[in-house]
Formats: C-alpha cells, structure tokens, sequence
C-alpha cells in the first residue's frame, strides 16, 4: 500500500527524443535529458515557448513516439505503446471527418479498449453524458467540418472524456476557444478530473498550454520548459488551495505565482519575437 | 456563378438553352439534309434513318440483349479489378516497403494498353467471355490500385494515432479509420476504373469479332464489327455508338451521385 | 507531410556542432542508389516467377519462356522488323498529337476565355466525350478504310478531350490577383493573354497533354490492331494469328518500353517548359 503512496503514476527519466529528416539525414534534438515524477492525482502543465517539444515529451508518455534514450514509466512500467489508460487530446483535435459529432465522440467506446463489457445502451447513455457535458446538444449529428474551432475542441475533449482514461493527456487543449468558454471550461475540467473527489480518486492530468493564468489556475505544478534543445528549466510547485473558483484569480499568491513563471519564460519569449 | 475570366463581355440576349443546343440542333439539320440530297439506295446514315434503327433494334431485341452482354461483363471484370486494385492498393499505400517492391512493377505495365493483352488474353482463354472478363479486370486493376494507395498513403497519421491512443485494434484501425479516409480517393479509382472498363470491353467486342469472323462472343462491340462487316448497316453502328455514349454517361453520373452519397462529410 | 525516421540508439551529440549524419541518414540521403537495387530485385523475381510459370505449365504456345521471348526481341530487333512497326505507330502518335494541340488548345483558350463561346461549344463537347474513341473505329473504317488515316483518326480525337478540358480548365484557374496585378499596369488584352494566362495555364495544359498521350497510346493499339496493317498493334496480332507466342510477347514489351519512354520524354518537357509548377503530377 505504501509502495502505491510513494511510486509516482509517471517517471522520465533522463528521457531525450531525437528526429532526423528523411532525405537530408539532419537532426534535431526536440527533447534533451528530461526528468520528470507526476503523482497519481496531480494536475500538471507543460508551459515553455513554442517548439521547446512540449508534444514530443506528451506523445512519448502516449506511446505513440519513443525515446532515443532514457525511459518512461506508467506505476514503474516501461511504458512499450499507446494504450486507452492514457487519453490523448491532440493539439489539431484528430477528428475523424468521416463521423458525426456523436460517432467521434464514441469512436473509443464502440471500437477500443475503454467500450469492452459494457453493454451497447450503456455506452450510447456515457456518450450522451459527455455530450451534454460539453454543450454540444443541437450539434450531435453534424460533421466536424460543419461545427466551429471551439465546438471542434469540445469535441475532442468529450471524446477523450468519455474513454475514461487515468491519465489525461491534453496538447492545449483550450487553445482555439473564446475566453469567456474558456473560463468556464477550466473550472469544468477541473471538477471533472476530481478536484472535490478526495486525492485518490482524482485522475492523474498533463496539460500543455501558452497560457500562464491557465496553468496556475489548473494545476498542483508547472513544468516550464526552454529550447533548443528542448529540457525542463523548472519545477513550480502551485500552492493554492482547492478547490479552486473565480476567486483565485485574486489571491496574492496567485499572480505571484504567475510573474515566477512569466520571468522564467519571457527571454525566451522576447528573443522567438526578435 | 460565372468563375470565367470574362475578358470579352458576353451578352446575355441568348437564352442559356437556347445556346446550348444550337450547334448541336445546326450540325444535325446540316447532316440531315446532306444525306437527303444523296440517291435513295445510299448506305450513309442520316439522324432519321439513325432513329428508324434504332426502334428496329429495339424491336428486334438484339441492341437490349447485347447490351445486357456487355455491360454484364464489364461488371465481372470490373468486380475483379475492384477487388485486386483494392486490397493490393490498401498493401501498397500502408507499407512502404510493399510500395518499394511492388511499384516498379505496377509502372511496367502501366503503359501496356489493356488492347494490347488481349491478344495474349485470346491465347489463354479463347474468344469467349472469359477473355474479354480478363481485358475489363485489367484495364479497371490500375486506376483502382493507384487511387487507392494514394488515398491510403495520405491517410492522416494523427487520425491513426487518435484510434492507437484509444486502444483499437490494427485490424480495427484498417476498416475504421484508414478505409473511410481513402474511400473519396478508391470511389474516384473506382469512377475512373469504370469508365476505362466500358472502354475496354467495347474494344475487346470489337477485336475479338473482327478476329474470328464474327464468332459467338456477343456483346454491342461485335455488334458493331457486324454491322460493318456483314449487313454493312451504318445506321446500326451510329445506334451503337450513341448507346456506348449514353451508357458511359450513366456510369459517370451513377458514381458521382454514389459519391455524393457515401461521402456525407465531404464539402 | 514530412515525415522522419527516428534514431533509435542513442548517439553522442554536441550541442554546438551540426551533427553528424547516422549510417541509416546517410542511405536516406542517397535514395537512388537504394530504390534501384530493389527495382533490380522487383524484376529478379518477377521474372523468376515467370520463368516458373512457365516452366510449370509447359505450353510454350500460352506462356513462353522469358529466354524464348528475349530471342525473339533481339531477332526481331536485329531484322529491323520491330523498329519498323515501332516508328510506324510513334509516327502516327506523333502526327495525332500534333494535330490535337493545334486544335484542342486554341479551341480551350477560346472557350476558357469567351463564356459566349463557351455556352455554345460546351454541349457538343459533353454530347462527344462520352463516346470513346473506340466506338468511332467501324464507322471510321467505313469512312476511312484500313490504313494510316484510321489510327491517326481515331488518336487525335481521343487526344483531343483530355487537352481541351485541362485547356479551359488553366486559362480559367489563372490566378485572378495576377489578372489584377496586370490591368492596373495598363496592360493590354492581347498581351495579359500572352504573359499572364498563358503561363498560368501552361501547367495544367502540360497535364492535359500528358493524360491525351496516355489515352491515344491506349486507342492506337486498339485501331491498329483492327484496322491497319502496320504498327505495333497489328504486329501482335499478327503474330497471335501466326501462334508466334515469343514475338507477341516481345512486341507487348515494345508497347511498353515505347509508351514508358514517351511519358518520361513528355515529363521532362513539362519539367523544362514549366520548371515553376509543382503538384501537377498525374494522379
Ligand atoms: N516528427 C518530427 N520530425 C522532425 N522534427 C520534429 C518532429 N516532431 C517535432 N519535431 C521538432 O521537435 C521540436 C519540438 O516540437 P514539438 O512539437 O514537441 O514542440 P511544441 O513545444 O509542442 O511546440 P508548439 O507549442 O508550437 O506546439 C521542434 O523543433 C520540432 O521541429
Ligand atoms: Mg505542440
């Protein structure tokens, strides 16, 4: 039981991702030497300037690419491929254009791992659940192509809802949405994920944004990120108290803790405008 | 509407209508009274004699019964292509290495006219239906696999990857996701394929008549070679002609509306 | 959609320093030389299996050995024979291209550029299309009887469709900006057809000329094989009929070195005349 306390949900340790181009033969190195322990139940975002391989390091947790060196770990296990216990939101929303708003939203459930033993009704009810929860009620039968850039991330962000994952993995997932849905949105995830549920019930999250505010908001801790090449520059520990609502956004600490972040990325911000 | 440079201002005092069917309605007048200022026992075709003809034909049967020859083999044929270039075209666009060994291949006998095997078709198989079977599956085989590598090959990857993170099968990830990706460019192969294999089995029809002396295959391309051969009927080979025209048009259209259909998404 | 191969061993790499190109980079890095060996290797098998076949079904009269049918192409090549038939149909595709260029275009320009011409020329041509050139050979063979006229009949109208739709299909799809651009210099018409819709239009022409070449290959085997008494058309028929399997074979390899080698002469021509387009490859 103990063991359970201490072993962190995730580990990377010493992790660093390499590309090389086809043709040319060049490399880049999009992750160098990454090391990282997420609690199960923690609520962590990536923040750091764009291309500091922030998707690269969510989509080796996901098991879609793997590390040149270093190892990754799901609850001490090298993690070997992609699997439904982690949920992936992709930063494009990976819509399949060829399925209504409600047949994305299923597609994990009639055709994964996460749909297995329940019974067809079961599944048709969690699917309309997750579409009233992301207010999608009159697009249900629309195609992705037909339903707007916010209403496509709510989409996506059903979808990985809905297969029930322990580990969300989210690549901005708020990104393409107004700030007023945003708004809304952030405080829904995090009841979603468990922040009233007690610790153990929560759901362990990785969230990529550029959004400082958001981070502090969300998360137990930032992981800011700097390039070229890619590595982690620090750890900040968010020290709020949950649950969280509006009114944290006028907590001391809480743009405290936003200009810490904000000074840790602005050079590199500055010089990618330069 | 018009996405046209007008670059000369058009008018508009001409009905649409009106415009469009004037030269056709001026060529056929013009043939009309050529061919009655030619003597009575002409054998040049004429737009009434061409109509007479064809209600004979009709009447007769035999233009509904080689028809229904022809275009029940080239649905074989077609089936037979579909099939190959389908599920040769699925290997060729998921794996490279598939792709890499097999295209050499494919780009060799791209160039050979599906005529040009029948020769080798009729030594194989005779005169008979099978042979002209095997000129329609060849001829439909290139445009299906092509199109539906390409269709495959471009799948987008992330879409795959959505489906891997979601715990489905590869077997799963081949009919959900990568099949209704390619399917806009397998119907357009399959348009394509269609329309080369009406082509096709008209030119072997009219092939294998013309090089067994009429023979017992059938079909509205031996029809033809009959009507220039034996009962030299000029009018019967315009019929003809305007059928192999309409019916290539129907195929067209029928895939485009099955487009239409099956692709809901698209627009 | 660049898509990468990863490395998978871990390799030291300085941070400052451009890295070095890996093993498997660096045969990335000459593809040529790698997709000709497993092109040599595609044919090694493919005419192994032949010679299997062959040898398996043993009817020399259906499926001749590979070595029967090299004989035979190095016989036929050495008599001249197959040269002979060769430059008779290249001839007559030449002479249908030809001809459908200088009609096809010129009709195409008119067409994509006058909406009145258009409406009226339009119908017919959608009434033609649908009947292949295929259909026209017994009317034509009355009309014109066996011989050279014929195949180059039948050619140039296949030829036609394809040059003219990509025809009116460029000077339509000439970029308006461009247009634009040109009349606020004070350009005059003649001269925006000249420099800017023609230019415009030339990648896709260079398609549609690609595509007719493919249908008039396609349609000349046909017509000569039923109605000529020459070329590579009639040559495999003619040799069917003499139950000369090798020569049909080898006459078909003809076919296709002769069509492989006109299309990579036409994209060449595409690559020097429109050097600036791209993605106009035939689907
Ligand atoms: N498949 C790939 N092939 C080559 N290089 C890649 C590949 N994927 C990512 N990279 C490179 O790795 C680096 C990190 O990319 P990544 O997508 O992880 O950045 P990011 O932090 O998610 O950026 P953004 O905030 O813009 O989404 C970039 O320099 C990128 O060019
Ligand atoms: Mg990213």
């Amino acid at each position: 039981m103990s063991d359970t306390m201490t072993r962190p949900k995730l580990r990377l340790d010493h992790v660093t991702k390499e590309f090389a181009a086809p043709r040319t033969g060049l490399r880049t190195v999009a992750v160098s030497d990454v090391s990282l322990e997420i609690q199960a139940g923690d609520f962590v975002c990536i923040v750091g300037p764009s291309g500091c391989g922030k998707t690269t390091v969510m989509n080796m947790i996901a098991g879609l690419d793997k590390p040149s060196s270093g190892t990754i770990e799901i609850d001490g296990a090298p993690i070997t491929g992609p699997g439904a216990d982690r949920g992936v939101m992709f930063q494009d929303y990976a819509l399949f254009p060829w399925l209504t708003v409600r047949d994305n939203i299923g597609f994990g459930l009639r055709n994964g791992t996460p749909g297995r033993g329940m019974a067809a009704n079961d599944v048709e009810e969690r699917i309309s659940k997750h579409i009233e929860l992301v207010r999608l009620g009159g697009a249900e039968t629309k195609y992705p192509h037909q339903i707007s850039g916010g209403m496509r991330q709510r989409v996506a962000l059903a979808r990985l809802l809905a297969n029930g994952p322990d580990v969300l993995l989210m690549d901005e997932p708020l990104g393409a949405l107004d700030a007023q849905t945003r708004l809304i949105l952030q405080a829904e995830l995090l009841r979603i994920w468990g922040e009233t549920a007690p610790r153990e019930e929560r759901k362990t999250a990785v969230f990529i944004t550029h959004d400082i505010a958001e981070a502090v908001f969300l998360s137990d801790s930032v992981v800011v990120m700097s390039s070229h090449p890619g590595r982690i520059r620090a750890v900040l520990p968010i020290d709020l108290p949950r649950p969280r609502d509006e009114h944290v956004r006028a907590h001391p600490r809480f743009a405290q803790l936003s200009e810490e972040i904000w000074e840790l990325i602005r050079d590199e911000a500055y010089r990618a405008i330069a | 509407m018009s996405a046209t440079l007008a670059l000369s201002s058009a008018g508009r005092r001409t009905p649409d209508m009106l415009r469009a069917i004037a030269l056709p309605i001026t060529l056929l007048v013009a043939w009309q009274l050529w061919a009655m200022t030619l003597p009575d026992d002409t054998r040049a075709p004429s737009p009434a004699s061409v109509v007479a003809a064809f209600v004979r034909l009709c009447a007769s049967g035999n233009l509904p019964i080689s028809l229904a020859q022809s275009f029940g083999r080239v649905l074989v044929g077609f089936a037979i292509g579909l099939v190959l270039g389908v599920s040769l075209g699925t290997l060729m666009g998921a794996s490279r290495a598939v792709r890499r060994n097999i295209e050499p291949i494919i780009e060799s006998f791209r160039p050979i006219a599906p005529m040009a095997v029948l020769p080798i078709a009729i030594l194989w198989f005779g005169t008979g239906t099978p042979a002209g079977l095997s000129i329609v599956g060849y001829a439909a085989f290139f445009p299906m696999l092509l199109s539906t590598a390409q269709g495959v090959s471009r799948t987008d990857r992330n879409l795959v990857q959505a489906a891997r993170t979601m715990g489905v099968s590869r077997f799963r990830i081949l009919a959900k996701v990568i099949v209704p990706a390619a399917l806009p460019s397998i119907l357009l192969g399959a348009r394509l394929g269609m329309g080369v294999a009406w082509t096709a089995i008209i030119a072997a029809e009219l092939a294998v008549g013309a090089k067994s002396g009429g023979g017992s295959s059938g079909g509205i391309g031996q029809m033809m070679f009959i009507f220039y051969s034996y009962s030299i009927d000029m009018n019967g080979i315009v019929v003809c002609m305007i059928v192999v025209g309409v019916v290539a048009l129907f195929i067209d259209r029928l895939f485009r509306i099955a487009e239409r259909h099956l692709i809901p998404w698209r627009q | 959609m660049q898509r990468s191969i990863e490395i998978d061993s871990p390799l030291p790499v300085s941070p400052g320093n451009p890295a070095r190109p890996t093993l498997a980079a660096k045969v990335a890095g000459y593809p040529a030389v790698l997709s000709g060996l497993v092109t040599l290797r595609s044919f090694a098998v493919f005419i192994a299996i032949w010679w299997a076949a062959a040898a398996w079904t043993h009817s020399p009269l259906q499926l001749p050995t590979p070595l029967s049918v090299l004989t035979a192409l190095k016989s036929l090549a050495i008599d001249g024979e197959m040269l002979d038939n060769a430059l008779t149909s290249f001839t007559r595709l030449a002479i249908s291209m030809g001809i459908a260029v200088v009609v096809a275009v010129p009709l195409g320009f008119l067409m994509g550029l006058s909406e009145r011409a258009n409406a009226y020329i339009d119908p017919m041509v959608e009434v033609l299309r649908p009947i292949s050139g295929i259909a026209w050979i017994p009317l034509a063979l009355f009309i014109f009887g066996v011989g050279d006229v014929l195949p180059v009949f039948i050619m140039t109208y296949v030829a036609c469709f394809p040059l003219l739709l990509n025809t009116i299909a460029g000077v339509r799809g000439t970029d308006r900006r461009l247009l634009a651009a040109a009349r606020t210099m004070g350009v005059p018409q003649s001269r925006i057809v000249r420099h800017v819709v023609m230019p415009g239009a030339l990648p896709t022409i260079m398609v549609g000329l690609r595509l007719a070449f493919a249908g008039a290959w396609s349609a000349i085997i046909a017509a000569e094989l039923i109605g000529s008494p020459s070329g590579l058309g009639f040559a495999i028929e003619w040799y069917r009929q003499l139950l000369m399997s090798p020569k049909v074979f080898a006459y078909i390899i003809a076919i296709g070195a002769v069509g492989y080698s006109c299309d990579v002469a036409l994209q060449a021509l595409q690559r020097t005349l429109t050097p600036w387009a791209r993605g106009t490859e035939l689907a």
